[in-house]
């Protein structure tokens, strides 16, 4: 028995050791495994899944947008075609568009839905905050991917609901006819707007989808998630009966003017 | 004083909480990913579905149309066109908001205002309610402004897919009509320039003669009281920015033919009263 459980704890060092190697030049490992072990309420319920489901369908707007891309023709000219080719020719390229542009409507549909979460279960109250401002950010960036993915098909829905939300933008005071001006690369809808909408959808925007992505994931991970208001075994509730130091009883029965006693 | 007893319950209750997770919760991992893991097969799944409706049913429809629409509509075309313009569903609800505020003094209320307002008070929410209680029933004003932002997204969202714009199609059958109570019936420049306004998109943003959309433009009816002249209206369809409004877009690209019949026709609209004559 003796010479194979050496040969077993070689084994295990042998897989182990990339790991390490990896963990003692970066620490991700030690990283991933605080995300994967760390607690979360016992008590937390399906809403609360919301957020990953709306993750997931920002990841599979991503996969098919890259896909997409490798097949689609940002120039008037070639734009309306390359998506007639990759609807009717490219092998699953229906699916892929398919899922893209029903994808879109998911990803936003979800964000409303995590958003209602968040406010029903007031969790965006003290100290999760600014993770409420980055996800109102990532509503209104998720927002313009849609204004700026529904020109790129250059069919006729796409350019008339276009040429009217450029033209809304236009009425903002001093910065709209700039603004406006920029969005379509000159006076009329054109060549130069259809690159640029291009590159704002799958460049600019989505890069700060990402980044504020991984902010959003940090702080719910450093700040917790929260429990439902009304679970009985709430993390955090208040508990009368426990013996605690005289002052900060005190403290907890004095404060939140008088809103937050008598429960 | 009230500022910092706050804070020191918000930093109390935070205390507590880690404690409590800490004691008494659960690891994420497999606990609350397992139910991640089923949600997002459930998304994916969802999507691929929608996909497989929206192409399958759009493949056999003999117009094309299937049960969550079209494949792609018709090619882009800047020139003729009676395309209905209409945003992606998310947009509905601002969409409405322009019908709601008329041209032109107010329709900035509807485009850039309210949204920013909106956007201001949704993003300022955790900083002006700053009670701690976190439970729905002790929350009457937060509850009540729920239901409102969430009846009234609806409503206007409902409000803007079933909004009827006027299809070009539709309305050339009016300009006999028009031609008569106007008095152009017999100059068959205005004629054709009535034909042109008609099969063009002028009528999802313009009423005339009480046909057409009531905003976001003004009725034309009586719009020749304005005494630009026939060449005066060309020029002003062919480039609104040119005279200070950037909000209807340009049209150029009609040709000068149809801009001059457009311009004559508009200068022919004296409102249905002039037919008093």
């Amino acid at each position: 028995m003796a010479p194979k459980s050496a040969r077993r704890r070689q084994l295990e060092a042998a897989a182990l050791y990339p790991l390490d190697w990896v963990e003692e030049r970066t620490g991700l490992v030690g990283g991933i495994k605080y995300f994967l072990f760390r607690h979360v309420p016992r008590d937390t319920n399906w809403m609360q899944t919301l957020g990953a489901a709306t993750l997931t369908a920002f990841l599979v707007q991503t996969v098919t947008g890259v896909f997409l891309a490798m097949y689609y023709k940002p120039d008037p000219q070639n734009a309306y075609s390359s998506i007639q080719h990759i609807t009717h020719e490219v092998t699953l390229g229906w699916l892929v568009r398919g899922m893209h542009k029903w994808g879109a409507s998911v990803f936003i549909i979800l964000m409303f839905f995590h958003m209602a979460r968040v406010f029903l279960f007031g969790a965006y109250k003290y100290p999760r905050e600014l993770n409420w401002i980055v996800g109102s950010l990532l509503l209104v960036l998720g927002m313009l991917e849609g204004f700026t993915g529904y020109l790129l098909p250059w069919d006729q829905t796409a350019y008339w609901a276009t040429a009217v939300g450029i033209n809304l933008n236009a009425t903002a005071p001093f910065l709209g006819p700039f603004l406006a001006n920029f969005l379509q690369g000159g006076a009329q809808i054109g060549p130069d707007t259809i690159a640029r909408f291009y590159s704002l959808h799958m460049l600019l925007i989505p890069g700060g989808l990402i980044g504020l992505i991984v902010l959003h994931m940090y702080l719910v991970v450093r700040l917790g998630v929260t429990s439902p208001p009304w679970s009985p075994t709430a993390a955090g509730r208040e508990r009368p009966d426990e013996s605690k130091p005289e002052g900060a009883r005190q403290g907890l029965i004095r404060s939140g003017d008088g809103q937050d006693e008598g429960h | 004083m009230a500022e910092s007893k706050l804070k020191r319950t918000q930093r109390e209750n935070h205390k507590r909480y880690k404690e409590d997770v800490k004691r008494e919760g659960k690891p994420f991992f497999p606990y609350a990913m397992f139910h991640d893991t089923i949600m997002a097969l459930v998304v994916v799944l969802v999507i691929i579905a929608l996909a497989c409706v929206w192409y399958f049913t759009a493949k056999h429809a003999k117009d094309g149309v299937g049960a969550l629409g079209p494949l792609t509509s018709a090619k882009a075309d800047p020139g003729t066109t009676s395309f209905v313009p209409r945003p992606d569903w998310f947009f509905y609800f601002l969409f409405y908001l322009l019908r709601v505020f008329k041209w032109p003094d107010s329709v900035f209320l509807g485009t850039v205002g309210i949204p920013t307002i909106l956007l201001v008070l949704l993003i300022g929410l955790p900083f002006y309610d700053r009670r701690t209680e976190r439970r729905l029933l002790r929350r009457p004003v937060a509850i009540v402004t729920a239901i409102l932002v969430v009846l009234s997204m609806g409503v206007l969202t409902w409000k803007g897919a079933i909004a009827k714009e006027s299809v070009g199609a539709e309305n050339v059958q009016f300009v006999p009509a028009w031609a008569k109570k106007q008095g152009f019936e017999d100059n068959a420049k205005a004629v054709a320039g009535a034909k042109v306004f008609a099969s063009l998109t002028c009528m999802t943003c313009h009423a005339y003669l009480g046909a057409g959309s009531s905003g976001p433009g003004p009725d034309l009816s009586a719009i020749a009281k304005g005494g630009r002249g026939a060449q005066g209206f060309a020029d002003y369809v062919a480039q609104p920015s040119k005279f200070g409004n950037n909000v209807m877009p340009a049209f150029a690209d009609i040709g000068a033919d149809n801009l001059a019949a457009l311009g004559e026709f508009l200068n022919a609209s004296k409102g249905a009263t002039a037919t008093k004559k």
